[in-house]
Order: C-alpha cells, then sequence, then structure tokens
C-alpha cells in the first residue's frame, strides 16, 4: 500500500462522469431506451418514427431534445452512459472520436491530433 | 490436476473487432497492433491450450443496469455473439465448459466469493476480441472453450482491486485443483488508459501504461494495493477496468517470466497493452 488517501466518491474525479448511483437513476429512460437498440425491431422503429420510439421509454422533453439532436455531451450530462448511447451510432453512424471530441466541444481533426496524435 | 500454462493480459477495444471485421490488419492505422500479437498467436498455436477462462466485463450488451451482478461465472454448453447494435459478429459461437464452470464456483463459494451463476447469456466484445487476438478468427469453430467471469467494472461501487487479485488465488487453486489434463489460460481483458466520456475524453496516459505492463509481471501487490479512485485517475474512466488484470495475475505465481508483451496507443482511443506471463517454477 503506497497511498493511504481516503476513499473519495467517483464522482469527484475531475472531468470524469461516473456511473454512480445518483448518474444511474438520472440516466435510467435514455439508457433503458438505448439498450432496446440491441434488438433489430427496436432500430426499426427508432428509423422509422424516432420521436415514437423515445416516448416509448419516457423520456423528459429535454432527454428527448438532447437525443434527436445527437447532443452526446448533453446525453452523458444527463445520465445516459457511453456503452448505451453508444448503440444510437448504430443506427445514425458516428465515429467513436467524433462521439468524443463533441464530449470536450472539438472539432475532429482537432480532437484526433490534439488528445490522440493522430495526423489528418 | 489441470495445468495453469500462462496467463495472458490484452485490452479488448471494440474497434479492434471492426477493423477485423473490414480486414484491416494491414493498413497503416492497424499493422502495428496487429503485428504485435504475433509472438502471442504463434505461443498459442505451439502450446494449444484447451480451455481460456475469460475475465471481462458486459458493456450493457447482455446485461442492463436492472440487475448488476459484481461476480458472475458463465456455466453455459455455449455463448452467441450477441447484437451490440450492429447485428451480431460473423465469428462462431463460443463453447463453454460447464463442469469446470460449476467447479469454480463451488471453490469460489467455498473462498467466500459469492459469483451469480449465469446459464445462458451471449458475450459481447469484451470476450470476443480477446479470443481473436490470440486465436484468430476461426472458420467453423474456436479451438479452445471458455470459462467466462464476469466482473461490473462499470457501475459503483465496482470490485476493490485487492478483492480481484484475491479471486485470482482462488480460480488459480481451483484449476489446480481440478481433476483433469486439461490446459488452462487465464485471461485479464480491458485497459488500459482511455476515458471516452467527459470533458477529459481522449486522455490516455503512456507512461503509466508501460509501468502498468511492468509492475503487473514484477509487483502486482503494489497495483492491487491501488485504490479504484487512484484506477480511475491514472487511467481514465473507461481505462479503470484495467484491474481485471489482476485476477489473471492472482492466478498466477508470485514469480513469473514474461513470455511476450506489447504496446500501441491509439488503438481508436485507447492505450492498446497485451501480455502474457508464465509461472517462473514449472
Amino acid at each position: 500500500m503506497d497511498d493511504e488517501r481516503p476513499t473519495s466518491p467517483p464522482g469527484s474525479i475531475p472531468d470524469t462522469p461516473m456511473l454512480d448511483r445518483a448518474q444511474q437513476l438520472r440516466g435510467w429512460r435514455i439508457n433503458k431506451m438505448a439498450m432496446g437498440l440491441g434488438e433489430p425491431e427496436n432500430r426499426h422503429a427508432f428509423l422509422a418514427d424516432e420521436r415514437a420510439y423515445l416516448d416509448r421509454f419516457g423520456l423528459t422533453d429535454e432527454e428527448v431534445d438532447a437525443v434527436t439532436q445527437r447532443d452526446w455531451k448533453r446525453m452523458i450530462a444527463l445520465g445516459g452512459n457511453l456503452f448505451f448511447v453508444l448503440k444510437i451510432s448504430a443506427v445514425d453512424p458516428v465515429r467513436m472520436t467524433e462521439i468524443g471530441a463533441a464530449q470536450v466541444d472539438m472539432e475532429h481533426t482537432a480532437f484526433l491530433r490534439d488528445r490522440l496524435g493522430k495526423d489528418g | 490436476m489441470a495445468h495453469l500454462l500462462a496467463g495472458l493480459g490484452t485490452s479488448h477495444v471494440p474497434s479492434i473487432g471492426v477493423a477485423l471485421d473490414r480486414g484491416q490488419q494491414q493498413s497503416p492505422e492497424w499493422k502495428a497492433f496487429f503485428d504485435g500479437y504475433e509472438p502471442a498467436q504463434q505461443w498459442v498455436r505451439d502450446n494449444r491450450p484447451d480451455v481460456a477462462v475469460v475475465v471481462f466485463n458486459d458493456h450493457y450488451n447482455a446485461m442492463f443496469l436492472d440487475r448488476v451482478p459484481t461476480f458472475a461465472v458463465g456455466c453455459a454448453a455455449t455463448y452467441a455473439p450477441v447484437d451490440e447494435g450492429w447485428g451480431p459478429r460473423a465469428i462462431p459461437t463460443f463453447e463453454g465448459h460447464p463442469d469446470f464452470s460449476w467447479f469454480l464456483v463451488d471453490a469460489l463459494v467455498d473462498n467466500k466469493f459469492d459469483p451469480e451463476i449465469i446459464q445462458e447469456i451471449k458475450v459481447d466484445h469484451g470476450l470476443q476480441v480477446p479470443l481473436e487476438l490470440f486465436w484468430g478468427r476461426p472458420a467453423d469453430r474456436w479451438p479452445v472453450k471458455v470459462v467466462p467471469i464476469f466482473v461490473n467494472v462499470l457501475q459503483f461501487p465496482i470490485p476493490r482491486p485487492d478483492r480481484l487479485y484475491e479471486l485470482g488465488h482462488a480460480l488459480g487453486a481451483a484449476i489446480r485443483a481440478y481433476d483433469s489434463e486439461e490446459r488452462f489460460v487465464v485471461l485479464g481483458t480491458g485497459g488500459l488508459s482511455h476515458q471516452l466520456q467527459g470533458s477529459r475524453a481522449g486522455f490516455t496516459n503512456p507512461e503509466a501504461d508501460r509501468a502498468f505492463l511492468h509492475d503487473i509481471a514484477t509487483d502486482p501487490t503494489k497495483l492491487a494495493g491501488w485504490t479504484r479512485e487512484q484506477y480511475v485517475e491514472t487511467f481514465g474512466g473507461e481505462g479503470a477496468e484495467v484491474i481485471m488484470w489482476l485476477v489473471m495475475r492472482g492466478a498466477l505465481d508470485d514469480v513469473v517470466t514474461v513470455l511476450f508483451d506489447h504496446y500501441f496507443v491509439p488503438a481508436s482511443m485507447t492505450g492498446a497493452g497485451m501480455i502474457g506471463l508464465q509461472n517462473t517454477l514449472r
């Protein structure tokens, strides 16, 4: 044991949303909706009438806005977890690195270059 | 008694599976990554393990938040690839080993670990990608049986790192006590550093990753002594899952020999690490 720091709640680590009790309760509706996209018939329903699909899960207006605008940063802020909301990119293709860039309000190529050290 | 040939550690990034699906192993972006696994694949061809105990986490593909087991042991006869949103990947279904799985469950409960028992479940990239990396993708059937150990590393409270190391001790003892001539490997998967969400997204920590690859061989008790919060800070919100390697390491002796290792950054957004460890006294 080289460190005797007291255990701090995970939410206290800067700029790092963790799926703790509060976050998973807040995000339940978004996450449940996104989990459904693992089923082909739900992906068809999402593509055919996105609003009707979202309404099945009782999303709030704010949550509906975040999802329909593909606002990846707000979805996370509202309690969505990346591994759930990533399934939206299976029906409406977006690269993982684009979702990452959206988290930090960066343009995609700048994100690749500055955070991941990739050119072009 | 069964033989524990080695412990293998690897990242399980989903983009690796996508690269395999698209046949991009020789592309400029991926060649150096996949080339790094050649010594490991050669070792697997030479040593032909019969059973792989795979320590990994489901990424909310087969399990939702309605039930969150801290530890679970797969006891099924087969594990099909799960649909993660893009349809199930075109890889063969994995064959399980229910007899060892139940033996392991008994051994864990006797050792005061109390896992959930799972007899019907599909598996996501967390298990698929490590099998593809070490064995290559077979045409019709996998040449190794799998025993999945699922660990919750996503929803807090996640288990303590030292607890995972101790789980590895119990796993190693169970393999050594199993009445069989089968040849086992234990896979620790996940990590290394990455963060996918929040304003620290895109964070990697190559220096810490390289130190981890060194310490997992030579000083695992140091890594087992870190707090969960140290893992999150050092390896990123999603990178903290690297604690699952401690189960693999705990199954081995205190003194191990490094068979091969590799590091590549970034695989998609992740510092991707790999290692093979063998008990020095065999």
